[in-house]
C-alpha cells in the first residue's frame, strides 16, 4: 500500500463526497441560505441605524405656547434640520401613546420670568423608556441649553462681565478610534457570521458521510475496498472542509458586497473589504474550516444514529457564537493565547483584519498551525472509531 | 481460493463463531449454509476484513488477510448482508466509485461497466439515480459494484434474499458464470434448495460452528435423509459439540 495510491484514493473520497453532497438540493439552498442570512440581518440593521440617524438630523419640534415665547421659537426655527411644529392638546398623553417623540411646553409667564433675568421655566415632555426616541431628545435638549448659554452670554456681555467667567471648564471629545475601528465595532458581528459558515457548510457532508452512510447501510460495502480508514476518513473530512470553506467565502463576497448598498458614508462610517482584506480574511477563516469540518466529523461519527448526528450538529454551530456575542458586549483583545485557541482565535484574526490592523504574520500561523493540529488530532480519533466494530456496525 | 481455519469471534460474552474451518476451491461454488444466527454473517465479515477474528486463520489466494487486510480485500468482491447504495448516484457512478477505489480508472473501468452493465442487463437504469430502485434493481447494483475489479474470489452474502424470481435467476447465472470463469465463489443462504440447486460444495454452520460439509449428496448419506431439507434440520438442530 504506497502513499501515493492512499492519495490518489483519498481524492476519490473526496470527489464523490462532494458530488453527492452537491446533488442534495435541498441541503445545498439550506446552505446558501444560512450563510447568506448572516450578512441581510447585518443590512437590514445597518439601513435602521441610518433611517433612525437621518430621523434625528430632520427633527420635528411640537411647541406647545408658542405665543409665549416667540423669540425662542424663531431662534429654533433658524437652526438647521428643525421642524417647529403646533404642540398637541394633551402633550403627555400624546408621548405616551407614542404619538409625538416629545413636545416643549412653554409655561405662560415664561416671557416676564425671562424679562426679570429670572431662570425661565421649559419643560420637556418625554418617555425616557424609549431608546429610539433618545437621539431626538438628547438633540433637543442640547438645542435649548444653547439657546440659554447665548442669551446668558449676551446678559453678561451686556452687564460688562466676560462670558468666559461664567464657563470655568470647557469640553471637547477627542474620537480615537479609527473610523474603520468604529465600523468594525458595528460591524462585529461579521467575523461571527464567517465563522460560523464553516460551520453550517461542513456539517452536510459531516454527518452524511459517517453517521448517514452508516444507517444507509453503505459504509459495509465502502470499507470492503481496499485502503485504510485513514484514507476514508480523511477524504470524508477534506470534502466537508471543501464545502465549508466555499460557504466561508460566499459569506465573504456578500460582506463585501454588502456595505455598497448601505448608507455607510452618511453616517460617517467608512468600511469596505477590498482585496487586501480578502487574503487576511481567506488566511484566517480557512484553516479554521479544517478544524471545524474535522470536528464534525468526529462528532458525527460518534453520535448513535444519523438523527442524533443532526442535532449535534446543531450544538456544534452554537460553538462561533460564544465569541461573537462575547466580542459584542466586551472589546475583545488580542493576548497571544487567543490566537493559540481554535475557533477564537480566527475570531480575533478576522476582527482585527476588518478593523483596519494587519495581525502580525506570527498570529496568523499559530492560529492557522493550531486550527491544522486540532484538525489532525481530531482524523486520527474519527480514524480509530472507524476501526471499531462497535462504530461501524453500530445499526 | 479461500481458506479458513478456526475462526473464532466473541461479541462481549456471547460467542458468534467457534471454530469455523473450511476451504472453497477455485471455479466452484460453495454455499455456507445455516439458519439465521448461526454465525454466516459474521464469518464472512472477518474473510472481508470488516471484523477481526479472536482466533484462527484466513488465507486468500495465499494471501494472509489478517495479517494484510488490504492485499486480500483487492482479491475479494463482496456483496454484504444488508447493503446500501447511495440514493443520489446512478448505478453506472457506483461502479466507477468503486472501482477507482481498487485503482481501475479511464478506459479500462468504462469497458469493464459497459460489460457488467450488459451482463446484468442493467443499462435501462445504468444512469439513474438509485434512489427509487426496486429491490431487485438494488441488488444489481451493489452485485455488479462488488464485481467492478474482477475479483479472483466473490463472497455474497444471502443474495437473492427477497429477490423476486427474475432478479434471483439473473444472480444465479452471474454466479454460475463467475463459476465458468474459474473464480472462487463462497455464498451464504439459510434456503435450502437454492444452495442444492447450486452449489458444488455445501458447508453447514449451526451454532457458530461448522457441523457438516459436503457435496449435497455427501450430506444425505451423512444424515441418512434422502430429502436434503430433512438432512438440513437434523443438521441444524444438532445440539453444542453433539456432532463432529
Amino acid at each position: 500500500m504506497t502513499v501515493g495510491r492512499s492519495l490518489r484514493q483519498i481524492a476519490i473520497v473526496i470527489r464523490k463526497e462532494i458530488k453527492d453532497s452537491l446533488r442534495d438540493r435541498r441541503a445545498l439552498w439550506s446552505i446558501v441560505f444560512s450563510v447568506s442570512i448572516g450578512p441581510v440581518i447585518i443590512g437590514f440593521m445597518m439601513n435602521r441605524v441610518a433611517d433612525r440617524q437621518r430621523e434625528t438630523e430632520q427633527v420635528r419640534v411640537p411647541v406647545v405656547g408658542m405665543q409665549y415665547a416667540p423669540a425662542l421659537v424663531e431662534w429654533l426655527r433658524q437652526q438647521s434640520g428643525v421642524i417647529v411644529v403646533e404642540g398637541p392638546q394633551d402633550p403627555e398623553e400624546a408621548v405616551r401613546n407614542q404619538e409625538e417623540e416629545l413636545t416643549i411646553i412653554i409655561p405662560k409667564n415664561f416671557v416676564e420670568k425671562f424679562n426679570q433675568s429670572r431662570p425661565a421655566l421649559l419643560q420637556i415632555v418625554a418617555d425616557s423608556s424609549r431608546n429610539d426616541a433618545r437621539p431626538t431628545v438628547e438633540r433637543v435638549r442640547r438645542l435649548l441649553q444653547q439657546y440659554g448659554a447665548e442669551i446668558g452670554s449676551l446678559r453678561l456681555i451686556a452687564r460688562g462681565v466676560s462670558p468666559a467667567a461664567a464657563r470655568p471648564i470647557d469640553l471637547e471629545d477627542i474620537e480615537v478610534s479609527t473610523a474603520q475601528q468604529r465600523a468594525a465595532q458595528i460591524l462585529t458581528f461579521i467575523p461571527m457570521f464567517i465563522i460560523m459558515a464553516g460551520f453550517v457548510g461542513g456539517m452536510g457532508i459531516a454527518t452524511d458521510s459517517t453517521a448517514g452512510e452508516r444507517e444507509r447501510g453503505s459504509l459495509e460495502p465502502l470499507l470492503v475496498n481496499p485502503a485504510p480508514r485513514l484514507v476514508f476518513v480523511g477524504g470524508k473530512w477534506l470534502a466537508a472542509a471543501v464545502i465549508a470553506m466555499a460557504s466561508t467565502a460566499l459569506t465573504t463576497v456578500l460582506c463585501a458586497i454588502l456595505p455598497r448598498f448601505l448608507p455607510l458614508e452618511e453616517m460617517g462610517i467608512r468600511f469596505r473589504i477590498g482585496p487586501e482584506h480578502m487574503t487576511g480574511i481567506i488566511a484566517a477563516a480557512l484553516p479554521m474550516c479544517l478544524f471545524s469540518a474535522a470536528l464534525q466529523s468526529a462528532v458525527a461519527t460518534l453520535a448513535r444514529s444519523f438523527k442524533e448526528a443532526q442535532s449535534y450538529m446543531g450544538v456544534l454551530v452554537l460553538l462561533p457564537m460564544i465569541p461573537g456575542v462575547m466580542g459584542a458586549l466586551y472589546p475583545i483583545g488580542n493576548a497571544p493565547w487567543m490566537y493559540a485557541t481554535p475557533v477564537l482565535g480566527p475570531y480575533v484574526l478576522l476582527t482585527n483584519v476588518l478593523g483596519g490592523q494587519t495581525p502580525s504574520i506570527n498570529a496568523f500561523l499559530t492560529s492557522a498551525g493550531i486550527s491544522l493540529v486540532a484538525a489532525a488530532i481530531l482524523v486520527r480519533i474519527t480514524s480509530t472509531l472507524f476501526e471499531s466494530e462497535k462504530i461501524i456496525f453500530a445499526r | 481460493m479461500i481458506r479458513v481455519e478456526q475462526l473464532r469471534k466473541k461479541f462481549g460474552t456471547v460467542t458468534a463463531v467457534s471454530g469455523v474451518s473450511f476451504t472453497a476451491e477455485n471455479g466452484a461454488i460453495t454455499g455456507l449454509l445455516g439458519p439465521n444466527g448461526a454465525g454466516k454473517t459474521t464469518t464472512l465479515r472477518m474473510l472481508y476484513a470488516v471484523m477481526r477474528p479472536d482466533s484462527g486463520s484466513i488465507r486468500v489466494d495465499d494471501v494472509d488477510a489478517i495479517a494484510d487486510p488490504h492485499e486480500a480485500q483487492g482479491r475479494l468482491g463482496v456483496l454484504p448482508d444488508g447493503f446500501g447504495l447511495y440514493p443520489r448516484l446512478t448505478a453506472r457512478e457506483h461502479l466507477e466509485y468503486f472501482g477507482e477505489l481498487h485503482g481501475i480508472s479511464g478506459g479500462q473501468l468504462r469497458q469493464r461497466t459497459k460489460e457488467l452493465l450488459d451482463l446484468l442487463d442493467m443499462n435501462a437504469i445504468a444512469d439513474r439515480r438509485t434512489a427509487g430502485f426496486s429491490h431487485g434493481e438494488r441488488t444489481k447494483v451493489a452485485l455488479a459494484r462488488a464485481l467492478v475489479h474482477s475479483p479472483q474470489n466473490v463472497l455474497l452474502d444471502e443474495p437473492t434474499n427477497g429477490l423476486d424470481v427474475m432478479s434471483t435467476r439473473a444472480v444465479r447465472t452471474i454466479v454460475r458464470r463467475l463459476k465458468e470463469e474459474g473464480r472462487c465463489v463462497l455464498f451464504s443462504s439459510h434456503v435450502m434448495q437454492e444452495v442444492s440447486a447450486l452449489c458444488d460444495a455445501i458447508v453447514v454452520i449451526a451454532h457458530g460452528r461448522v457441523v457438516a460439509r459436503g457435496t449435497p449428496d455427501d450430506l444425505r448419506k451423512h444424515t441418512g435423509h434422502d430429502n436434503l431439507e430433512d438432512a438440513f434440520v437434523a443438521l441444524a438442530s444438532v445440539e453444542h459439540g453433539a456432532h463432529e
